[in-house]
């Protein structure tokens, strides 16, 4: 199953929170919600240091920008 | 033939002694030693070493023939000094000025000319003269809407193509570049190399515009360093006010020093006081531009980065931490509800045990009641056939039968022999 964009997985992964929250969860669905979350955050930290990595590469770029007098 | 008696006794005179004469006679009253001003517009004027001018009445007409001209001279020894003179003034003689030449007169045998040499030329008067053409021309342009019309053109607000008017090699022209090279932007500077003084210098300034307006250029800059009043008099030109009033691109003037107002300076868009300050204003306006719109741009590109990272990592943390939370919570949940359950089970399970045990206690108590062995013990007995079955009545068994009597403690045979009642 695949993992939406950033916004579309944050929906998911928050709903899911919330069933949780609200007690819907059957201990059947435990595992395959918790492995759902599980993909979605893993999926959502991917991104996060990939975009980490290329923000720390450009920052620097952006900061003498941005500190030019 | 008509004579006049008064020349009768004259002797005839030959040309030359004629005119040694006539320049006797006007030598006596209008020569070197009795000069004159003579005050006439520029009808025609060439300088060759000397300067040459026709000067005719103010207003005449040049269509009419038969109007007086007077060929003024003036030798190089005089006009040098004069012209020095009147270019610091800005002053230039050029047809239809109107100028006061003092002088004497002169005659020229061989092509029989009345000249005048010129000594002096009243400067004062031509500065008057110019001021009064210059406040003329500025009413003008200001009656026709020309002084605002270029300041009204709409300026790049960042103006990184710069047209350019000047003279390369000039200390303006550095000044001006000067400013823009050191600034470290990417100016691109589109040079129209022009005069900036002398007679030609309008013209070429016109066509620069024109060029330069035609060329897609963000700003023009029309540059001139300091000098005398007549070397910028090419800046108070009518030709070039009109030219930088029809651009459609906006014109900025920086011409001459801090004290220097020309005519372009008044038409321009925008007007520095020399051209050091053109390239600084120039700079400025780039600087600005590149403060508002990237400095701070990239100031808040880093912080809402860095705000949006932050944010983002501490909701996949938080989710994270969440999600571990809530799994735990669930399981822990269904571990109690399971222990519980297991417990409930447990209770109810000794609960029907216990009731197992009690009914099975009433019923062995029941059921001893009927135990035959106490019967017995009380002196009952239990007969029993050959074959095993109990004898309830008397039909049960015939006379002669075997049968078996059990008492408490055992059993013995007995033969029926008589059996009394009634048989059913």
């Amino acid at each position: 199953m695949t993992i939406g964009d950033w916004n579309e997985a944050a929906t998911e992964l928050n709903e899911i929170v919330a069933s949780f929250d609200e007690g819907e969860v059957s201990v059947d669905d435990l595992f395959v919600k918790l492995e759902r979350a599980t993909q979605i955050i893993e999926s959502l930290e991917a991104r996060l240091d990939a975009t980490k990595a290329k923000v720390e590469e450009l920052a620097p770029r952006i900061a003498r920008v941005a500190e030019q007098e | 033939m008509v004579q006049d008696e008064s020349a009768a006794d004259e002797p005839i005179l030959e040309v030359g002694q004629f005119y040694e004469l006539v320049t006797a006679h006007l030598e006596a009253a209008l020569g070197r030693r009795h000069p004159r001003w003579v005050r006439g517009e520029v009808a025609k004027v060439y300088e060759k070493t000397h300067l040459y001018l026709d000067l005719v009445d103010a207003g005449s007409a040049s269509s009419d023939t038969k109007r007086p001209v007077l060929n003024a001279h003036c030798w190089a020894s005089q006009w040098n000094p004069l012209k020095r003179k009147l270019a610091e003034d800005g002053v230039t003689l050029k047809p239809g000025v109107i100028v006061s030449c003092f002088g004497y007169v002169d005659l020229y045998a061989p092509q029989g000319r009345i000249g005048f040499t010129v000594t002096a030329i009243d400067v004062e008067g031509l500065l008057g003269d110019v001021a009064r053409r210059r406040q003329e021309l500025i009413t003008r342009l200001r009656e026709e809407g020309l002084l605002e019309a270029n300041k009204l053109k709409p300026l790049s607000p960042v103006p990184l193509r710069v047209g350019l008017v000047a003279s390369p090699g000039t200390e303006g022209y550095s000044d001006f570049t000067g400013q823009l090279l050191k600034s470290g932007y990417g100016f691109e500077i589109v040079l129209v190399k022009t005069a900036v003084q002398g007679e030609a210098a309008p013209a070429q300034i016109v066509s620069a515009l024109d060029a330069l307006d035609q060329a897609g250029v963000d700003v023009i800059c029309v540059v001139r360093g300091g000098g005398s009043k007549g070397d910028l008099a090419c800046f108070d030109d009518e030709r070039v006010a009109r030219a930088i009033a029809a651009m459609a691109t906006p014109v900025f003037t920086g011409i001459g020093h801090t004290g220097d107002e020309s005519i372009a300076d008044l038409v321009a868009h925008t007007r520095a006081i020399t051209p050091t300050k053109l390239g600084e204003d120039i700079v400025n306006r780039v600087a600005q531009w590149h403060e508002r719109n990237v400095r701070l741009s990239a100031q808040r590109i880093l912080g809402a980065t860095e705000a949006i990272l932050e944010e983002a990592t501490e909701y996949v943390g938080e989710r994270r931490r969440t999600m571990i939370f809530a799994v735990r919570d669930r399981l822990r949940l269904e571990e109690r509800h399971l222990r519980a359950t297991r417990e409930r089970l447990v209770l109810q399970s000794d609960h029907l045990l216990s009731a197992a045990q009690q009914m099975l206690a009433s019923v062995r108590q029941l059921l001893s009641a009927y135990d035959p062995t106490r019967r017995l013990a009380q002196g009952w007995a239990i007969v029993t056939r050959a074959d095993g079955r109990v004898v309830r009545q008397l039909s049960d068994v015939a006379g002669g039968d075997l049968v078996w009597v059990r008492l408490s403690d055992g059993t013995f045979e007995s033969t029926v022999r008589q059996k009394d009642g009634e048989e059913q």
